[in-house]
């Protein structure tokens, strides 16, 4: 089904498009490298305030409505430009096991992130509890294998093909 | 010697040329390379945001600079050893290339940028650094480092299409 779905993208219009225009790919991939950069910077930053390391005087709470939606747009100029990557060169991914970790780790990143965040909305000091601390330490350490990951196999499609 | 010899020699080392001839390590080594290059630009990025004023713009400048350059320079120079090892593998081809060479100048530039902004225009930062607008020499240095760090990446990825 995969290999069906392969096929047929690339024969599409626009992936016969997008193959033969020499700059695109580059340029694209180019773009989602600097949005991979915006999601690593402000993850670390996350990261980084939640063992206090940074922003001593400042809460997480400040710190995630300050880079949240820094992290969500650098993901959803991931998901576009990913897309264009997808519809032009078909066989380097869908069928590519590598491409299939990255975006099972995108989706763990999305969750961890949400987890991470999403409650300190409703009460800014939700990871102040004694209980929770181990909790939001596990998954700051989570984010950061997840983020590692995500580089690492986005660079590892290109020599698994 | 030409410096052509020295780079011919440099890449016949046995290191070199184990990375050259090895499958695996060279996109292992690229991939640390890569994940500190987006740490680099991801930490100097928040920067620049800030000295544009485009983010953080109720933090002081200066304690926002001290918090991050550590990283930042932690991760550049891990991108400069790995890079190192990733030129000597094929020092002759890269030497050759384009885009690396351009890679090369536009670092320079950024330094020089950041060199500029510390000793001249962040001499009198303690007037500015707490402004949510920051004055128009400042903005430049941010908006010049955001161009450069990023023109930065889009050349390092054309490397990858013209080494063939």
């Amino acid at each position: 089904m995969l290999h069906a779905l392969s096929v047929w993208l690339g024969r599409t219009p626009l992936s016969t498009l997008l193959q033969n225009i020499d700059w695109v790919i580059p340029s694209v991939q180019s773009v989602h490298i600097v949005a991979v950069s915006i999601v690593i910077g402000s993850v670390l930053m996350l990261d980084l305030k939640a063992f206090g390391l940074v922003g001593r005087s400042l809460s997480l709470a400040h710190y995630a409505a300050r880079f949240g939606p820094w992290i969500w747009g650098a993901i959803g100029v991931l998901t576009l430009t990913g897309v264009t990557l997808v519809i032009a060169e078909p066989d380097r991914s869908i069928e590519n096991a590598i491409f299939q970790l990255k975006m099972v780790l995108l989706l763990c990143l999305i969750a961890e992130l949400s987890a991470m965040t999403v409650p300190l909305r409703a009460n800014s000091v939700f990871w102040e509890a004694r209980g929770r601390r181990w909790l939001l330490f596990a998954l700051v350490i989570l984010t950061l294998v997840t983020v590692v990951g995500i580089v690492f196999a986005g660079r590892w499609i290109a020599y698994s093909q | 010697m030409s410096v052509m010899d020295l780079l011919s020699g440099l890449q016949s080392l046995p290191f070199p040329t184990l990375v050259r001839e090895d499958g695996s390590l060279f996109p292992w080594i690229e991939s640390v390379h890569v994940l500190a290059i987006t740490v680099v630009v991801g930490t100097i990025l928040i920067v620049d945001f800030r000295l544009i004023g485009l983010a953080s713009r109720g933090r002081k400048i200066t304690e926002m600079i001290e918090e991050i350059t550590p990283y930042t320079w932690s991760a550049f120079f891990i991108a400069v050893c790995t890079g190192a090892v990733l030129f000597s593998s094929n020092a002759v081809k890269y030497a050759g290339n384009p885009p690396f060479l351009i890679k090369m100048g536009l670092l320079v530039l950024a330094g020089l940028n950041a060199g500029v902004f510390h000793f001249l225009v962040g001499r009198d930062s303690e007037q500015w650094a707490h402004l949510a607008s920051p004055p128009w020499k400042t903005r430049i240095a941010g908006g010049l480092s955001v161009a450069l760090w990023v023109s930065v990446i889009g050349f390092g990825r054309w490397i990858g299409f013209t080494m063939h």
